[in-house]
């Protein structure tokens, strides 16, 4: 059994319910001034309370791996020269140098960092198709767990979620959970609580700023209200149910009870919330108008929504899975050819790694990420910016080799104002090999998780921070 | 006293098979197995070294069933190396045989696999409009159930659930239930109506289009909806006539409404309401009428200053298609479409409020002189259905209580009866299978048994009153079901469900087929930026394709054939445009039906049937292990085992290939020569080489180009000419080699082609095939895996049904007979 161990340090978070300021807005928006407030004057009064430069952490994952031609492990072959394509930026470790592949990231040199080596143990078995599932958990799949286990967001969720009107962001090109194997999420709350990932950019959109739909927040609180004593008469009858079952049975309608339970808890934390302003974003601030057949569109639509999520700091913890290795059913299969024109599915790159076009698919999804790691830098916030209080992880959970499930290709990004420094390439190779895990130690850290152990962690990777 | 005396004398018996033959067995293992599946190698993960050699412990025997079956096939040990003469297998077979039935005959423990499962998205669906007594369109929001292949995704360990999950479900019950019951002043009626005239002095026949569309204000651009209902049913009519070139006789219309569809993009979201074959010239006119639900179709948001308004559109479209879609052909040849006038009307009702709202919320004396008795009587009615069972008083009034907590913040009943029965909607009792609640006794069980089964839905009236009255384990009255039930149109739900996964063939929709080489199999736009890209929201063969497997199955059934014209059948299940595809004359129209082939055809069966021949294609090329792969583990039921981490990739076709000819086979050989990838291919690869006549569009192909001729397609090599026939000789002068579709099947003959391969498997395979088909059938009705446990009540079933020749609706009826369907252990 894996656990989390965490100081509690709890806060005194019980929410003021003066709505002086939600007066003040309701003027506002009786005199007809559409509000698109920054950051801080939105949430003034939340921030002096709890903190004054949020925290964060983003998880995304990309899918097939990478090109990595002179290195197919995952590891650099030192022997050979280092290819312009390769994923990896630069051969030698120590101060980056920005080869085509990684060529997006260049004016972000000091934003990044590039790390070598790294996996989880725990998802060697699954085989490169499946491996994904633990990226953000670091599960031992290994035999003991089938239904992998909280991820390194829901941790951090967990203990500062409640600093935001959301604990958490759950994204995905395909939406859903998948399932064992084929997941098209990165979160999981626990044992066998995979989040359903959201894929629509309006869907997104709506459940971010317009939580309320067109009612009164009296009639908000009156709903929250009546929905919690009926859902707590529905507990009760299920669980009357639930006594009448076999032990196998019983588990599975566990679930059940329990999302009733986290559903009876979050309206608690709902209702404080609805004393609080929502955030005011502009309808047009972002093109919802995107779909899968022009996948630039849709993925950076995505991420323009994780930006406003982030600066209006509806929450502070979101992942985003950016295809999977599993979608045969879904159009994410053909996003390579409507991007770039590639005569195959997108999974295919991976498997036969064409010189045309491994190198420029991964460099086609780099710009994207860079796109979003730029936006964050552009937008101030306190007397820094975004990104310096967000730590961003981008990676994979199988290098160039396709059915490979070690070395991931993975990038840091951002939070220097939560001890990360950057700049270089880290190589976790031979005697230096560590668990992935380790980095999720440091980055829950990071976030203000006091964090000792996370999965199969055996401590914390101090070369980031150093 | 005597019959004590035999049972001693059979346990002796018994043991002493046992205990002469184990070491018997363990040198058998040390002889052929331990090897390559010992301490030193353990090839295919298995090792049997320190198996556990007394079946009566009870462990490992998956294991063990999967050792009998391997012998028993003569899988194993593989032909290469030493082999044991016939007795010694025999023998070797009967002791596991022995062993393991004695074991599930004395199993006091149960399997563990919970049973316990919720409804998956497709049960949801059907039971919400079977229970509410409409269609509505649920599913989208809920998280896509999990797609595994060559699996069944209504198992329990499948369905999960978490509270994001639990929200989705209650926005779906509130949206039902707000349609479902009504408010009590009749809704305003919306209407619109367009009509379409020619010029003045213009032919009357100017008003119409074709498949690529009409001029600007032809009735192809539709007619939006000036005001439309929220909720209700409405009905369109439209008054449409053909003008058909010689020889056509009829032109399918299809009508969608949504989004407008006169942009260019892809972002659009319209829905199918229906669609007609017009026959009639200008002369004869025809009104069609069509009719669906207003809030199951998207309705187009607009962002004017501020303020959302919304749209809604519906477009006519002219789907025929003979194959020629992409072809530059004159437009007069095509036929086309006249309509002169549609008319919207919603919401349509025949009683006010509707008969969806007063089944729930009848007519009762009650209602005014004794409302909680009312509000009681209403829940227990709706409850009944909704929990598929009797409930009990205090289950009712637990609800009862519900209602009492949310009629304070509404000021009618109905508002406070659609909040309270919403609640129904995400109760357990309503969305898992209770199957195993006390509460449900064995004939309602059995009536939800059989109607998830073959409706994917809850039971109807007649299957309640059979089990209140305790006949449904009556094995006459299942029969007359089991019959009664496939003739209902509910039993399509079943076979397209059914079908598609036990097939695994949904990700044909996703093979990225090439353009260039294969011009004329997607419908693709010509003008504009997006040129090149496929039309959306127009069928096209690939999604008749589904249509032809699933419409082949569900012909069968009603037949009551042999299952074995899965492998060989003598009809094939097509419309005009599949046809078309599959060079077989004669047919004309849209609606798919049964067609007779000729051997020349080269169809018949699964097999050859686009679905899974471009599942398991590259969209470019065949994909020979692939459709090994497929054919082994839908057809033959052997489950073949994932690519093991790190195993170097087949460089195999796509992609790269597409302007370069390559022999599959000879890639298929230089990927056996690494022994760690030959292990699992020699038993793999043959299989699929036999395909290999049939091209990745699922085509009949034997003719393919020459090693290193370059196949960049008809569009490089002569740009003037696009239409089908000049396509058709340029393929004939690029194909000139025959392609190599031989090799000899593993513990098989040499077969060379499709047709070898199929007299192969139907008489050398036959009881595999028949098995295996069982197999999938009970464990799609029961909802979770078989074990060894289910094994020998398999084998019963098996053996009821060879007699006939395996027929498929004496196949469903002997599974429901069956104890495991009805969940005896």
């Amino acid at each position: 059994m894996r656990s989390v161990k965490v100081k509690l340090s709890r806060e005194n978070n019980k929410m003021k319910r003066k709505s002086w300021h939600l007066t003040r807005r309701e003027m506002l928006r009786a005199s007809g001034i559409a509000l698109s407030l920054p950051y801080l004057e939105a949430m003034a009064i939340d921030t002096k309370k709890s903190s004054k430069n949020p925290k964060r952490m983003v998880v995304t994952y990309f899918s097939y791996g990478a090109y990595m031609p002179h290195g197919a492990s995952g590891i650099q072959d030192m022997k050979k020269p280092h290819h312009e394509w390769s994923w990896w930026p630069c051969k030698e470790e120590g101060e980056l140098t920005f080869n085509k592949n990684q060529a997006p990231f260049k004016p972000l040199k000091n934003e990044v960092t590039y790390l070598q080596g790294l996996d989880h143990a725990g998802g060697w078995v699954m085989g490169g198709h499946s491996s994904g599932d633990v990226f953000a958990t670091g599960a031992d799949m290994m035999g003991s767990e089938t239904s992998n286990n909280i991820s390194v967001d829901q941790a951090a969720a967990k203990v500062m979620g409640h600093h935001t009107r959301y604990a958490s962001l759950t994204l995905g090109t395909e939406g859903g959970t998948g399932s064992y194997g084929s997941s098209k999420t990165l979160s999981h709350y626990g044992p066998g609580r995979p989040i359903p990932a959201l894929s629509k950019p309006q869907v997104i959109f709506n459940r971010l700023f317009k939580p309320y739909a067109g009612k009164s927040i009296e009639q908000v609180r009156m709903e929250l209200k009546r929905e919690k004593s009926v859902l707590d008469l529905i507990l009760q009858q299920s669980k009357s149910l639930n006594n009448r079952l076999g032990k196998a049975d019983k588990e599975k309608m566990d679930e059940y009870l329990e999302s009733i339970r986290s559903a009876e808890k979050r309206i608690d934390r709902v209702t404080d919330w609805t004393y609080k302003p929502v955030a005011k974003v502009k309808d047009n601030a972002v093109n919802l108008d995107v779909n899968y057949k022009n996948p630039q569109e849709y993925i950076r639509c995505m991420y323009d929504l994780m930006f406003l999520a982030l600066q209006t700091d509806s929450t502070r913890f979101i992942t985003f899975q950016t295809e999977s290795e599993n979608s045969q059913t879904h159009e994410a299969w053909n996003f390579a050819t409507y991007a770039l024109g590639y005569k195959g599915a997108t999974h295919d790159i991976a498997h036969k790694r064409p010189a045309d076009y491994s190198g420029q698919w991964d460099q086609w999804r780099n710009a994207n990420h860079a796109y979003f790691v730029q936006r964050l830098k552009d937008t101030r916030e306190g007397d820094s910016n975004l990104l310096d209080n967000t730590i961003i992880l981008w990676g994979c959970g199988h290098p160039h080799a396709s059915h490979s499930t070690r070395n991931y290709p993975l990038q840091l990004a951002g939070g220097k104002n939560l001890g990360f420094k950057h700049g270089r390439l880290h190589k976790f190779i031979g005697g230096k090999k560590v668990p992935m895990a380790n980095m999720f130690v440091t980055m829950l850290n990071g976030v203000g998780v006091p964090t000792r152990k996370f999965a199969d962690s055996t401590g914390e990777m101090t070369e980031l921070t150093s | 006293m005597n019959r004590l005396y035999y049972t001693f004398i059979i346990l002796i018996l018994v043991g002493n098979v046992y205990s002469q033959s184990v070491s018997d067995v363990k040198n058998f293992f040390k002889s052929y197995c331990i090897n390559c599946h010992g301490p030193d190698k353990s090839k295919g993960s298995i090792t049997l070294h320190s198996m556990n050699f007394d079946l009566a412990k009870g462990s490992e025997l998956d294991k063990w069933e999967a050792i009998l079956e391997a012998l028993k096939s003569g899988e194993m040990p593989p032909e290469d190396e030493k082999q044991p003469n016939d007795k010694e297998r025999k023998s070797i077979a009967v002791w596991i045989d022995e062993g393991l039935r004695a074991y599930i005959k004395n199993a006091s423990e149960k399997p563990s696999e919970p049973t316990t499962r919720r409804l998956t998205n497709f049960e949801y669906q059907n039971t919400v409009r079977d229970l509410l007594g409409f269609e509505i369109e649920l599913i989208s929001n809920l998280p896509e159930d999990p797609v595994k292949p060559y699996k069944f995704n209504n198992q329990a360990r499948y369905m999960l659930m978490g509270m994001e999950q639990l929200d989705r479900y209650k926005e779906n019950a509130r949206k039902a239930m707000a349609s479902a019951i009504v408010d009590p002043v009749k809704p305003k009626i919306h209407k619109t109506r367009k009509e379409w005239k020619p010029h003045p002095g213009a032919n009357p026949t100017e008003v119409q289009f074709d498949e690529i569309g009409g001029r600007r204000g032809s009735p192809g651009g539709g007619m939006g909806l000036k005001s439309w209902p929220q909720t209700g049913e409405f009905v369109i009519r439209v008054k449409a006539a053909g003008i058909f070139p010689r020889g056509i006789k009829e032109i399918p219309l299809r009508l969608v409404m949504g989004y407008n569809l006169g942009k260019n993009q892809s972002t659009l979201q319209v829905e199918h309401v229906g669609t007609v074959a017009i026959k009639g010239n200008a002369d004869n006119p025809e009104v069609f009428e069509f009719r669906g639900r207003i809030e199951n179709f998207p309705a187009e948001p607009r962002v004017n200053k501020d303020k959302t308004t919304y749209s809604m559109t519906m477009t006519p479209q002219n789907i025929y298609d003979d194959g020629r879609l992409n072809d530059n052909i004159n437009k007069m040849r095509r036929p086309r479409i006249i309509i002169n006038w549609m008319e919207f009307e919603g919401p349509v009702y025949e009683t006010w409020p509707p008969k969806h709202h007063k089944d729930i919320l009848f007519d009762s004396p009650l209602r005014q002189s004794h409302p909680q008795e009312y509000v009681k009587a209403v829940l227990k009615k709706f409850m009944t259905r909704a929990f598929r069972r009797p409930v009990q008083e205090e289950e009712v009034s637990r609800y009862v209580a519900i209602y009492n907590q949310v009629k304070v913040d509404f000021s009618t009943l109905e508002e406070a009866m659609r909040e309270t029965l919403a609640m129904v909607l995400i109760s357990p009792d309503f969305m898992y299978h209770t199957v195993q609640s006390e509460k449900t006794n064995r004939h309602y069980e059995m009536a939800s048994r059989l109607s998830y089964f073959l409706w994917g839905s809850m039971p109807d009236e007649t299957l309640f009153s059979l089990a209140s009255q305790g006949k449904l384990t009556d094995s006459k009255v299942i029969e007359a079901q089991v019959l009664r039930m496939l003739k209902d149109e509910r039993a399509e739900d079943f076979v397209r469900n059914f079908t598609l996964q036990w097939l695994s063939i949904e990700k044909m929709k996703q093979v990225a087929i090439n353009k260039d080489l294969f011009p004329r199999f997607l419908y693709t736009i010509k003008r504009g930026e997006r040129t090149g890209l496929e039309v959306p929201y127009i069928p096209t063969v690939r999604d008749y394709m589904m249509d032809e497997t699933v419409g082949f199955i569900g012909e069968l059934i009603k037949r009551n054939a042999s299952v074995l014209n899965i492998i060989d059948s003598d009809f094939a299940f097509l419309n005009q445009r599949l046809a078309a595809h599959y060079g077989v004359e004669g047919v004309e129209g849209h609606e798919l039906r049964p067609v007779p082939v000729k051997p020349e055809h080269n169809l018949g069966g699964l097999l050859t049937q686009g679905t899974v021949l471009i599942g398991n294609s590259t969209g470019t090329a065949p994909h020979p292990i692939y459709r090994a792969v497929w054919l082994r583990d839908a057809i033959l039921g052997d489950h073949v085992k994932d690519p093991p981490a790190e195993v170097p990739a087949l460089s195999d076709t796509a992609g790269e290939s597409a302007e370069k000819a390559l022999s599959i086979k000879d890639l298929l050989v230089k990927h056996r020569q690494v022994e760690s990838c030959n292990d699992c291919h020699v038993r793999l690869d043959p299989w699929g080489v036999p395909f290999e006549h049939y091209n990745a569009i699922g085509q009949y192909q034997p003719m393919v180009p020459k090693t290193g001729v370059n196949i960049r397609g008809l569009k490089n090599s002569n740009e003037e000419s696009e239409s089908l026939e000049d396509y058709k000789k340029y393929l004939k002068s690029v194909n000139t080699v025959e392609v190599d579709a031989t090799a000899r099947v593993p513990h098989g003959p040499k077969v060379t082609g499709m047709k070898d391969l199929k007299k192969h498997l139907l008489k050398d395979r036959k009881d595999d095939i028949a098995k295996n088909m069982i197999k999938n059938l009970m464990t799609y009705g029961i909802g979770r895996e078989l074990t060894y446990h289910d094994r020998y009540r398999i084998e019963e079933i098996f053996n009821q049904l060879r007699e006939n020749n395996f027929k498929f609706q004496d196949m469903i009826i002997a599974i429901c007979k069956s104890k495991t369907f009805q969940g005896e252990q």
